[in-house]
């Protein structure tokens, strides 16, 4: 982990540092991949191929939220299913009670996802280490088991009936039942949210966090309030789990309390270990590949936790940097012999 | 997942140009049930029981000549898997029926999602009296009993057996646990029980012996739970452990003592009466053909899921040969007031709520046997018609 | 006068005995939690399935005809190579890392998963459960208790003392707290640092799966039943002070007494937030916890 956290945190200063580097590439390859992807499953008429993968974008987020904490600030959260669960019962009391509009729901489940966060914070943030991931773990454990029990958020059952809507983009409009310009917007939002978490983490907030990550104690001499960035970054994780929960209702028009459960924050942690930790890209193509796998191995056998299981393991132990970790390399070379022979047939 | 969804994405459109509906086309039939997690004991009953019927109706010729294909998923019990699954079984595989949902919140995510693709589901298993009431759908049978029907057997045997009771209730603290409790207190009281005493439990407790100081206080004739699964192992073992079984009659749900969880109950269990829809004990040349060969099949005895997942198929066969199609619409109006054989007899579709009719027994654990003590016509227990929707 | 009585008596005490026997089992499943914590820094989020596999294993050797008391015996030194190789070929590989905290809790949690998963494939989903070993019950002071359960709160108080022992006053004991309180120099000093570590997460796991044993008769043995104990035993760990055995067995006993004292007077199913609660309150106020690490006590 040390190597791939170290990773994480130089890789904005590698040889390739600039408004393109390697982690950039392969974002935009991801996007290039799933547009042509979107593009085959619409000729094809494959609504449901579209569905899962916007599924797997929707969780992709709650992976990022993850990343943020435990690849940037070196923070491992075992409860972040906690503000995903909470963003989606928010949107999902918006569009059913309230008015089905796409800007109220997200911006509902935004406002509790960061107050919800504000508190989580200031509780989870007294401590670290393995005290931080087991003061996560059980706060998200309570909060699941009070949804299970409460009548009024439709208990153990969860809700239905949720409204398809239209989502109005200025002179555009989609809607949330047609798997294709639904996807697109997920793709899009989702490739929004890590553009500008990408930047971020390279602006000097993300430094810092990289500095508390590295060495904690040193970071009030270097004159920066440690605690107050953590606890930022602990909010903009919520918000951003939060925003992901909130599109999940839109999707599959129900929630359930099982999307708080450990199995969720579990999940989301397994996904950022096996698509690379600290790169943001990675847990995104981790939550796809994760899932195609899920969907596959589920269909074949019921004992898909040894296969997720004995993945998950092999890539803490030999992919520390994940998938995307092994593929970084390969990719900076590439860049870095581009940028040698540009040099050399300049005149 | 791009990579590995476009070959499979091709193999399909290749599958879509060569099929057509001939008339060998199979039908082919979803089942999104839990094979791993907490309800995987039920979900191994509900495959049992629709694989021994398929391997029956193919023998026999299929439905209207076209043979009949089931299509396994494992949704986890988790509805966000349920409904993942139901969706690619719908999409991909194009199954014409869906069934196999345990949870009723997976049921209920299901049944939207079948109206939203315009295909008729089933649940075999889930009593969850919301699902044929208030939360009914268009799209949505049930085929066993519902948690109303349930209480009403077993409060009329109460009634009968020991009469103005006392009776002290002890559920697990969820919805579904609350909700039996309250259904079957009402139930009670109404044929003169006397209520003296009401305890809920956290879900998936350890030890229940902090609970007795309570019920011994009570000093009750009967007591009422409505755990399941680990939860009934505990509780019911614990209370032997501090020689609470003696002078109390345990009664309860349905899901409260079942095949899956009576050999860890042991001796515990014994004396144990619940209001079911189902028995292997009942004496019907129908039944013991059936038990017979489902022991032959798997080593093991059907319990009311086995059983009511087995005529889940005779009642889709029905349905279809009826409609002369497998169509949606004509479907649900052939499967409405539809009537087709079970192992526990003849049952009815009520076309109101889409809720079946079925005679209700009370049956008691005697040396892990579930013996019947008593019977309820179908008419009797199975209260009003409360779906507004359709 | 004579009500308050009859409340002590018939309420408040039976309350109090039935959470004793909760406690020890807290304490029992914490105790190895802590202690390879306490050594290794390495928080082993499979410490449920080795509680489950201790049971299973135990229910295998039942049925082959082991009498109970063998069971107590043999089922832990069945584990203990199972926790020597765990620690050898997965802890060690991830150990000498600077992020271990993490790298070895997300490691057990993997495998934690998969043996879960194995279990159910090898023993089924249904859930299973030997019977009790020592039938019938005994009256104190008005107040019944099953004779197991004594019998578990003796077996249970005794084994925690054992530990004690082996932990503070003996050569062994010394070797484990020299090398968790400084490696380099219990190392240099002759300690074998690397067989130290192994065989402290062995008996850690040694003892989850001798806990199988001693609570598969009450709370009955399914696959997933490592997931019921866990959350409590954190908790109690982390209240405790990581690492402390003091601390687990006083946080043990004092947290589970909460639960069935408060389960009297407030909805039982506020009991797990009330406890979750008190642990909150705690770090707040002794981040690390109420008692020291292994190796400063």
């Amino acid at each position: 982990m040390r190597e791939a956290v170290m990773t994480a945190v130089s890789l904005p200063r590698s040889p390739s540092r600039g408004p393109l580097n390697a982690t950039h590439w392969l974002a935009l390859l991801f996007l290039a991949v799933a547009l042509v992807f979107a593009a085959v499953a619409w000729t094809t008429g494959n609504g449901f191929y579209l569905r899962l993968a916007t599924e797997a974008l929707i969780f992709a987020g709650l992976a990022m939220s993850v990343d943020l904490l435990l690849g940037y600030t070196g923070l491992l959260s075992l409860g972040q299913a906690l503000y995903f669960g909470l963003g989606a019962y928010v949107s999902a009391l918006v569009l059913r009670d309230g008015a089905p509009s796409f800007w109220l729901a997200t911006g509902a489940a935004l406002a509790a996802g960061a107050l919800a966060g504000l508190v989580g914070g200031v509780i989870a943030n007294r401590v670290k280490g393995v005290y931080f991931a087991l003061i996560t773990f059980g706060l998200a454990q309570v909060v699941a088991k009070a949804v299970y029990n409460t009548r009024e958020l439709g208990a153990s059952d969860g809700i239905i009936g949720i409204p398809q809507i239209r989502v109005t983009l200025g002179p555009l409009a989609l809607d949330t039942a047609d798997p294709l310009s639904f996807f697109l917007f997920v793709l899009g939002l989702t490739m929004a949210v890590y553009a500008g978490l990408a930047y971020l983490m390279d602006a000097p907030f993300g430094r810092t966090l990289a500095a508390i990550r590295a060495n904690e104690k040193r970071v009030p001499f270097l004159g920066f309030n440690a605690w107050g960035h953590k606890l930022a970054v602990y909010v903009l994780a919520a918000c951003v789990a939060a925003l992901s929960g909130a599109l999940y209702p839109m999707l599959r028009g129900f929630v359930s309390p099982e999307l708080l459960f450990f199995h969720t924050s579990g999940n989301a942690v397994v996904t950022v270990i096996v698509g690379g930790v600290g790169t943001l890209i990675g847990p995104i193509a981790g939550s796809v590949l994760l899932t195609a796998l899920r969907s596959v191995v589920g269909s074949w056998t019921e004992h898909h936790l040894i296969v997720v299981g004995v993945i998950f393991m092999l890539s803490v132990i030999f992919l520390r940097k994940g998938l995307v970790g092994a593929l970084l390399p390969w990719l900076e070379r590439r860049a870095a012999a581009r940028a040698r022979h540009g040099r050399r047939s300049a005149p | 997942m791009t990579k590995a969804t476009l070959p499979a994405t091709a193999a399909l459109a290749l599958l879509g140009l060569a099929g057509g509906a001939s008339a060998a086309e199979p039908i082919r039939i979803g089942v999104v049930t839990p094979l791993s997690g907490t309800y995987a004991p039920i979900g191994q009953q509900v495959r049992w029981g629709l694989e021994l019927a398929l391997k029956e109706v193919n023998a026999a010729g299929g439905i209207m000549g076209r043979p009949v294909e089931l299509l396994f998923e494992d949704e986890e019990a988790n509805p966000a898997v349920a409904t993942q699954k139901a969706e690619k079984l719908f999409q991909v595989n194009k199954v014409d029926f869906l069934t196999g949902t345990v949870n009723s919140g997976s049921t209920l995510a299901v049944g939207q999602l079948a109206e939203r693709n315009d295909r008729l589901i089933a649940t075999t298993v889930s009593f969850s009296d919301a699902i044929t009431t208030d939360k009914c759908s268009p799209n949505v049978f049930r085929v066993n009993a519902r948690a109303g029907q349930q209480s009403a057997a077993l409060a009329e045997w109460l009634a009968k057996d020991k009469p103005q009771a006392k009776v002290y209730y002890l559920g697990p603290d969820y919805e579904m646990g609350r909700s039996t409790v309250a259904a079957f207190k009402a139930a009670a009281e109404k044929t003169g029980a006397q209520s003296t005493g009401e305890v809920f439990a956290p879900l998936d407790s350890k030890d229940y012996s902090q609970y007795f100081g309570q019920l011994r206080a009570a000093r009750p004739a009967v007591l009422y739970t409505s755990t399941a699964g680990n939860d009934t192992v505990r509780l019911l073992t614990q209370m032997s452990e501090y020689g609470l079984l003696r002078n109390l009659t345990v009664v309860g749900a349905s899901g409260t003592v079942t095949a899956q969880n009576i050999g860890a109950i042991g001796k515990a269990a014994d004396g144990f009466v619940t209001g079911v829809g189902y028995s292997a004990e009942l004496d019907t040349p129908e039944n013991k053909a059936f038990v017979a060969a489902f022991r032959k099949a798997y080593d093991a005895a059907p319990d009311l899921y086995g059983a009511d997942s087995y005529g889940l198929l005779a009642f889709y066969k029905a349905a279809v040969e009826k409609a002369g199609t497998t169509e949606t619409a004509k479907l649900r109006e052939a499967m409405r007031g539809l009537q087709w054989p079970t192992p526990q007899g003849l049952k009815t579709m009520r076309a109101g709520d889409h809720q079946a009719i079925q005679d209700m027994y009370a049956v008691r654990v005697t040396e892990g046997r579930f013996t019947i003590v008593g019977t309820v016509p179908g008419e009797a227990a199975i209260g009003p018609d409360l779906c507004a929707r359709f | 006068m004579a009500e308050t009585i009859d409340y002590l008596q018939f309420i408040l005490a039976p309350q109090a005995l039935n959470g004793l026997s909760l406690g020890v089992a807290v304490v029992l499943m914490a105790l190895g939690l802590t202690i390879i914590f306490g050594l290794l820094d390495v928080i082993n989020m499979a410490h449920g399935e080795f509680y489950a596999m201790g049971a299973f294993l135990a229910l295998s050797l039942a049925g082959l005809g082991v009498g109970f008391w063998a069971l107590l015996v043999l089922v832990p030194l069945l584990m203990i190579p199972i926790g020597w190789a765990a620690e050898r070929w997965l802890i060690q590989r991830v150990f000498h890392s600077r992020d271990r905290h993490i790298l070895t809790l997300l490691l057990t949690f993997g495998l934690g998963m998969i043996l879960e998963d194995v279990l159910k494939l090898a023993y089924g989903p249904n859930t299973m459960r030997p019977e009790t070993p020592i039938a019938g019950g005994t009256e104190i002071l008005g107040m019944f208790l099953p004779n197991y359960r004594l019998f578990l709160i003796g077996f249970g108080l005794a084994l925690i003392a054992a530990v004690w022992v082996v932990v503070f006053r003996t050569r062994l004991g010394a070797m484990v707290r020299a090398a968790a309180f400084d490696k380099d120099m219990a190392s240099s000093l002759g300690v074998p640092v690397r067989r130290v570590y192994a065989g402290t997460f062995a008996f850690g796991v040694a003892l989850a799966g001798l806990s199988g044993v001693l609570l598969a008769p009450i709370y009955s043995v399914f696959p997933t039943m490592g997931r019921d104990f866990i959350l409590m035993a954190f908790t109690v760990v982390i209240v405790g002070g990581m690492g402390s055995i003091q601390g687990a067995v006083v946080a043990g006993l004092l947290l589970t007494q909460v639960q069935a004292i408060s389960s009297l007077y407030i909805s039982p199913v506020w009991s797990d937030p009330l406890v979750f609660g008190i642990m909150v309150l705690v770090l707040m106020v002794r981040p690390r916890g109420l008692f020291g690490r292994l190796g400063n006590a």
